[in-house]
């Protein structure tokens, strides 16, 4: 008692009593004492004990807490929210369909439901309790008793407020005494200055500053344009080792990352060999397979002979004869032509040729081949007619179907030609199925007919339909 | 101090129908058993605490450098190969997460069922269980690959606007996991906050002062908060025992809802439910017969304690022994082939080394207990209790690698090989978890001391409540 007293007295603000504090030894002791205070018709007090002592409740006549409500109805919002959450997330918002499932169905629902609202009530416990108690409270001024210090360890206390309207310094200390304590104490506000020390106030401000830099940073970096690449903070997989089409390496000797396809390699529903007139408008194949579609092949071979010889070892060889690689490439699309003239092409369509047939190889015509070969295949088409504008040097401009060479060509190798690409003409059996290229070698027969017909072997009917059409 | 003892002193240790053995021995007042608690936190080091910190802060510290080995260099430093890629990664996890029931069982089960002499051992059960799970949860995380991505796995609104898929069982295994995780944690420092204010009171340094301050909250011991205080403890109780029972529900509905011959079996809930039990009390047992010892706790944590553990491991041991021999059972009466050759396999096939493992470690050796001796004897409790836990880890390795490494396609049929990493990894997350334990040995109350205190038998002869 004495020392809060004396203490006191030398700070400058006035404490105020707030308290009176008894001790007690035993648990037995406290019940006893509490229910005679509660009788007294004291309310605002309290005990504190080491251990929930059982028993005192009662004495102390201290109502049952609404706290289960609290955990039920947190329980209860935590099933909603699952429920809720899960409807909204897999059938509205981003339906999943999965293995033909309803989007929503309740019993896949459950284990979710069920978490969700234990984790909530477990909040609602916790924080509730907490709430309730009004903790945390760091700061209490019964903790400037010394003795008080011993109520987490074996001791027991009655503590009577102040504020209570029964309360007076006088009457009240008394009344305390004659239960029996070990001690009775008086408490007194704290009256030591709040604020916060000047060095911890400083280091806790240099801490916000220092943890506003990143997010700063962030946005100046979101707001800003740079010229320079993003920052791959995580690579996910942007850096591969993988190779990629149109690129170089030094890993085959041809110098090229795209991979040709496999001799002989068969993918997977390409097998072509049951029908070949079908598929290569040839009547069988040739020993060799290769010819077919040779054209092209020999040029790649030219071209691999050239990155041949721009390797080091060769390199003086390539310096004797500087434009080896033209000459390369012109011989062996002559010799090309010649195998390919030997060839058994078939001569007859190899199906029925029918009016859909022509209408749908009309239609394809324009898609794939006009833009080249002009509307009426002279050769004068829009991609061509540009090229020659801009006086590319290296354009061929596309043959024109009226020769007497193009004439004379069994439909095989015009199909063929559509296939594998020919001289300057790539192939075109990626984009056109083998069907339609068949219904194309029929369209441009008849774009070679219309030209050499004489009208005059023209029914009736077909003339005056010629004269219709412009 | 106050403590008036009219009756002899009672040291029995050993349960003897009719008569109960006391909770705590010797003579204890409320204030020996603060000093006993706290004399742990407060008095000077040994240095073996330093030795053996230092011994698992490193195998700590290899973990965390093998996580990094691994997300820099990708999943392929694991032995996950078609078609096991549930490896060691998964099996560890099932494994921690299966300890970490015992802890919370103890606590909210045992609570539930009054069962006063769990007040010596909940703490520590409690806290090995987060830790356990904190271990169980690095894998999963780790597992994902890239683990930034990691976020994918919860309900977070994000650029691709996707959700996910909230009927996968993994789905609700994250779910599961972080509930039990989030409410243990809550149980374990709600039941702690007593404790800490004790310690709090005690402190003489500075720093303890105030972290023990901060972290309890001001508690102040008022009857008014003891009385909401123990309604949370209560209703917190009755809401962890079912999530208990669920957590390793869903995680074995991770391997039950497919479609593997071995996995889809109606018996997994509760098979692992027992499974987990059984595996956290026999940790439980390994971790505080040296404890207790090595802090001289045994006034607390008497044989009496032991006894009681061990026998929930014959009971749990049995069932999961029956579970095995139900397994088999089913497999046959089905009639399936495919689930037949499953458990043919199990048995007799490639792995047949480690289903006999966990056979001998998990069905024979826990049935050692109906002997008085062994039940009573902490060395060779310690013992027994060593090999379950070998046989737990082999029973989650011969579920997850036997089924998958025999798939429907024979073609791809393989046998899982470990890599060093695998191998290195399940030590550190030995590392990481003692590491956890000895700081809590340390610096937290080791003890419920409030609890201890509110079961011993009050001065003045008034018999214990
Ligand atoms: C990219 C422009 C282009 C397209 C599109 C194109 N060609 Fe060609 N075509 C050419 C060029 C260029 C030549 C001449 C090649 C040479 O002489 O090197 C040619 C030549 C031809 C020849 C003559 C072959 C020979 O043996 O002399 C035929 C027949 C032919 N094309 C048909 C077609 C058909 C049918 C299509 C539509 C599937 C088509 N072309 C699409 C550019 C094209």
């Amino acid at each position: 008692m004495a020392t809060t007293i004396e203490q006191s007295e030398k700070t400058k603000a006035e404490p105020e009593l707030i308290g009176l504090l008894a001790e007690f030894d035993d648990p037995q002791a406290l019940i006893d004492a509490s229910m005679k205070v509660r009788d007294a018709g004291y309310r605002n007090w309290d005990t504190h004990t080491p251990f929930p002592l059982h028993g005192i409740d009662e004495a102390m006549g201290i109502k049952f807490t609404i706290l289960p409500w609290i955990v039920a109805a947190c329980g209860l919002t935590g099933g909603t929210i699952a429920v809720g959450m899960q409807y909204w997330m897999n059938a509205v918002d981003y339906p999943f369909m999965i293995s033909g499932k309803p989007l929503f169905s309740l019993p896949a629902c459950i284990p979710i439901i069920f978490e969700l609202s234990v984790l909530l009530a477990a909040f609602g416990a916790f924080f509730g309790m907490l709430g309730l108690n009004q903790l945390p409270k760091l700061y209490n001024p019964l903790f400037k008793s010394d003795a008080f210090r011993r109520v987490t360890n074996d001791r027991f206390f009655i503590s009577m407020d102040a504020s209570d309207a029964k309360f007076s310094e006088i009457d009240s200390g008394e009344f305390l005494n004659s239960l029996n304590p070990i001690s009775v104490e008086e408490c007194w506000s704290d009256v030591s200055s709040p604020k916060l020390p000047r060095n911890l106030v400083l280091g806790l401000s240099l801490v916000g500053v220092i943890m506003l830099l990143p997010p700063a940073l962030v946005a100046y970096k979101r707001s800003t344009t740079t010229n320079t690449p993003r920052i791959h903070i995580i690579p996910d997989m942007d850096f591969q080792p993988s190779l990629k089409a149109q690129n170089t390496t030094n890993l085959f000797p041809d110098g090229r990352e795209i991979r040709p396809s496999i001799k002989g390699a068969i993918p997977r529903g390409q097998f072509k060999d049951d029908n070949i007139p079908f598929y290569y408008g040839l009547k069988e194949l040739p020993e060799d397979r290769d010819v077919v579609g040779i054209a092209l092949q020999d040029e790649k071979k030219a071209d691999a002979k050239k990155a041949d010889a721009k390797k080091p070892v060769e390199a003086k060889a390539a310096d004797a004869k500087p434009a080896a690689g033209k000459p390369a490439v012109v011989d062996a699309a002559a010799e090309a032509a010649k195998k390919l003239d030997k060839l058994p092409w078939v001569t007859e369509f190899p199906m029925p040729v029918t009016e859909k047939m022509m209408a749908r190889g009309k239609e394809r015509f324009r898609i794939y081949c006009s833009v080249c070969h002009g509307l009426s295949g002279d050769g004068d088409g829009l991609v061509s007619l540009r090229a020659m504008e801009l006086l590319q040097g290296t354009w061929v401009k596309p043959a024109s179907y009226h020769t007497d060479n193009v004439r004379k060509q069994p439909v095989g190798r015009l199909f063929n030609t559509i296939s594998n690409g020919v001289r300057k003409m790539p192939g075109y059996s990626a984009q056109i199925p083998p069907e339609d290229r068949w219904a194309i070698v029929l369209y441009l027969r008849a774009l070679q007919k219309s030209r050499y017909t004489d009208a005059n072997t023209l029914k009736d009917d077909e003339k005056s339909k010629l004269r219709d059409t412009k | 101090m106050a403590s008036v003892t009219t009756k002899p002193i009672d040291t029995t240790t050993i349960e003897v129908p009719g008569q109960r053995a006391p909770l705590v021995l010797g003579s204890p007042d409320y204030g020996t058993v603060t000093e006993s608690v706290c004399r742990l936190a407060e008095s000077k080091t040994p240095m073996s605490f330093y030795v053996a910190l230092g011994i698992s802060a490193s195998l700590m510290g290899m973990l965390f450098g093998l996580i990094g080995y691994l997300i820099i260099t990708g999943v392929g430093v694991w032995g996950n190969r078609s078609p096991v890629f549930w490896g060691w990664p998964i099996v560890n996890f099932v494994f921690w997460v299966g300890i970490g029931h015992a802890g919370t069982l103890i606590s909210a089960i045992l609570f539930l069922f009054r069962q006063n002499w769990r007040t010596g051992i909940n703490r520590a059960a409690e806290a090995m269980t987060i830790f356990a799970v904190i271990c169980a949860g690095v894998f999963p995380g780790i597992h994902i690959g890239r683990v930034w991505l990691a976020y994918w796995l919860f309900p977070i609104p994000n650029q691709m606007e996707m959700w996910p898929n909230f009927r996968s069982p993994l789905l609700w295994d994250v779910f599961a996991v972080s509930t039990y995780a989030t409410v243990s944690l809550l149980f374990w420092y709600m039941g702690m906050i007593p404790d800490l204010a004790t310690l709090r009171d005690r402190a003489t340094g500075k720093i303890q002062q105030f972290a023990y301050g901060l972290f309890s909250l001001g508690w102040n011991g008022s009857s008014r908060h003891w009385h909401r205080y123990e309604r949370a403890y209560l209703l917190l109780a009755a809401l962890a025992a079912p999530l208990v029972l669920s957590v390793h529900t869903i995680v074995s509905f991770d391997f039950a809802v497919s479609q593997l011959p071995g996995w889809h079996t109606t018996i997994f809930p509760p098979y692992f439910v027992a499974g987990a039990v059984f595996s956290g009390f026999a940790m439980v047992l390994t971790l505080m017969i040296p404890a207790r010892s090595i802090c001289g706790i045994e006034d607390l944590l008497t044989d009496r304690h032991l006894e009681n553990m061990t026998k929930v491991i014959i009971a749990t041991g049995s069932m999961v022994g029956y579970a095995y021999a139900m397994e088999f059972f089913v497999a046959w009466y089905s009639g399936n082939r495919y689930e037949t050759f499953a458990f043919i396999n199990r048995a007799f096939g490639p792995y047949a080394w480690a289903y006999w493992i966990m056979v001998s470690c998990n069905v024979i050796s826990p049935q050692l207990f109906w002997i008085k001796k062994i039940r009573t004897t902490p060395w060779m409790i310690f013992v027994v209790c060593i090999f379950v836990n070998i046989g737990m880890w082999f029973e989650r390795f011969v579920i997850t690698v036997t089924s998958l490494s025999r798939d429907f396609l024979p073609s791809s049929w393989g046998y899982f090989k470990p890599t060093i990493v695998d191998v290195l990894m399940l030590i550190g997350s030995f590392g990481l978890f003692l590491t956890l334990f000895l700081l809590f040995c340390k610096f937290l109350p080791m003890v419920a001391m409030a609890e201890v205190k509110s079961v011993m038998p009050r001065p003045g002869g008034q018999g214990d409540h």
